[in-house]
């Protein structure tokens, strides 16, 4: 059995979580997910300000303050926070590193801002046989963190589908941290879900596991805590990936006294390609929301509409009224509406023109104008496609510093 | 009865590219008996009436559905002009429409 955790879902979560997990109980291994597809894109424009960054730097922060710890504990540190940079995130820790690379596609489709390939998990299990103590990479699937270090444990062959599979739904489940043990859970009523404890699969060799986490902390492990994260962001049963083909339909749950055991889980070949993620930038955006209090909201909307319009074009502009007001209100907050207005544009002057088109409105408007906040100069915006490669065409390599 | 479908379901949504996808699941076979002939495509359309074209999967093993709704985030999460870019929300929001379930399952 090797006991996997994880301490990170997403780029930007709980910092004290690596410590509360090392803290927290016996571990193998600690894994965390730092890369959404937006993150790719955050990275992307660091990296265009600073090429020696592109990759989370939370997660730097969280081993200043914990990479003794694991060491001493004997706890394996993988992530992806490595983002677009894994080597020289890895450079920067003290400790016996392996990173992994070969993702970057930007050779490939250079209109992109970032492209990468999601790579599976045998360059994880690569470094961890070659003693590595922390392996970063940058884009692999998120399940893959869990996969390798399990592949690497048990020695398992590239085709031992069901023992893959069952892995891979371990990592699907761990990927989002406290999403699998209550955090936005439906039934978040019957639970105490104030603060989630971080999970932890406990993988057996044939690849069935238990979900668990460690005595004392919040939250809960059940079937439907459980249920609720497989079913997340997935789509045909099928669940392909770059070392098995996972099949959702065959997952058994049962609960546990310590949580909830999963087996039964079929694996089968993967696809002969690998997904891409590409991000290229699509313009610049801008939002304001404009309040419409008490009596005739669509014709205060319409007055407004018409003269943003007027005043700087109706181009890229998108508008939505919320209706939340509600007549002869005993707060005013419930005597108002919201009236969004969004725009899009691949002219950066536009976006900021809009601001100031919106502002110039405040006293030459609807009776009662005010806005929530007041607009800023408009942002970049990327715009995410999925690509696919055959998977000759890319080469993963694990590299031991 | 005419109650929240939340009543005796649960879901769980997010985003994939321009994609949402939305998990729904029951807590007895029962019930997912019942929600399996009930939640049409056809009828998820309607319940949702911003879903345009929608794949549905059936996961008998986990008592749940999943629903793939696409192109409802366009461009995706960082160009979507769209409340709740992300799709997160999307699941709370099915939960709360009020659908005839069986007195039996209440």
């Amino acid at each position: 059995m090797i006991r996997i955790g994880n301490a990170s879902g997403f780029y930007g979560d709980r910092l004290s979580a690596v410590r509360e997990q090392l803290e927290g109980g016996e571990l193998d291994v600690l894994t965390g997910d730092y890369l959404a597809e937006l993150t790719m894109l955050i990275l992307g424009r660091d990296r265009m300000k600073d090429s020696s960054l592109g990759y989370a730097r939370t997660f730097l922060r969280q081993m200043e303050d914990c990479l003794a710890l694991a060491l001493d504990k004997g706890v394996k540190i993988v992530v992806n926070a490595g983002g677009l940079n894994p080597e020289g995130l890895a450079r920067k820790l003290d400790a016996k590193v392996g990173y992994v690379t070969g993702d970057d596609l930007k050779a490939r489709f250079p209109e992109a801002l970032t492209a990468n390939a999601y790579l599976g998990a045998w360059e994880i299990a690569d470094c961890l046989d070659q003693g590595a103590q922390v392996v970063v990479t940058g884009r692999v699937t998120d399940a893959s963190l869990v996969v390798g270090p399990a592949a690497a444990h048990f020695g398992w062959a590239r085709d031992d589908w069901d023992e893959l599979a069952g892995a891979t739904v371990a990592g699907h489940v761990l990927e989002c941290g406290t999403q699998a043990t209550g955090g936005n859970y439906a039934f978040f009523t019957e639970i105490d879900a104030t603060r989630p404890g971080f999970p932890i699969a406990e993988i057996d060799e044939d690849g069935s596991c238990l979900i668990t986490k460690h005595d004392g902390t919040g939250g809960a492990v059940t079937v439907d805590t459980v249920t609720a994260q497989l079913l997340y962001e997935i789509g045909a049963p099928e669940y392909l990936g770059p070392d098995v083909t996972t099949h959702f339909d065959t997952i058994k749950l049962d609960e546990h006294p310590r949580g909830v055991r999963i087996s039964g889980t079929r694996g089968s070949p993967p696809p002969d390609t690998l997904k891409v993620c590409l991000n290229t930038l699509g313009g610049f955006r801008n939002n304001t929301t404009f309040v419409l209090t008490g009596l005739d909201v669509d014709a205060k909307a319409e007055l407004v509409k018409r003269q943003l319009h007027e005043a700087i074009g109706d181009e890229g502009l998108t508008w939505t009224l919320a209706r939340t007001d509600h007549p002869d209100a005993d707060t005013e907050e419930r005597a108002s509406a919201l009236l969004h207005v969004t725009i899009r544009t691949t002219d950066p002057k536009r976006a900021k023109g809009f601001s100031r088109a919106a502002v110039e409105l405040a006293l030459a408007s609807y009776p009662g104008f005010h806005v929530t906040a007041p607009p800023g100069d408009g942002t970049p915006f990327g715009v995410y496609r999925a690509a696919y490669v055959h998977r000759g065409e890319v080469s993963a390599k694990a590299v031991l510093l | 009865m005419k109650r929240p479908l939340g009543t005796i379901v649960g879901a769980r949504s997010g985003d994939k590219g321009g994609d949402a996808n939305l998990g729904v699941w029951t807590r007895t076979e029962e019930a997912y008996e019942w929600l399996n002939g009930f939640l049409t495509t056809a009828k998820l359309k309607e319940l949702l009436p911003e879903a345009g074209e929608v794949s549905r999967y059936e996961l008998p093993n986990l008592k749940a559905l999943n629903f793939v709704l696409h192109g409802l985030l366009g461009d995706g999460v960082a160009s979507s002009t769209r409340f709740d870019p992300q799709a997160k929300a999307l699941g709370e929001w099915l939960r709360s429409r009020e659908v005839e379930i069986p007195e039996a399952l209440l």
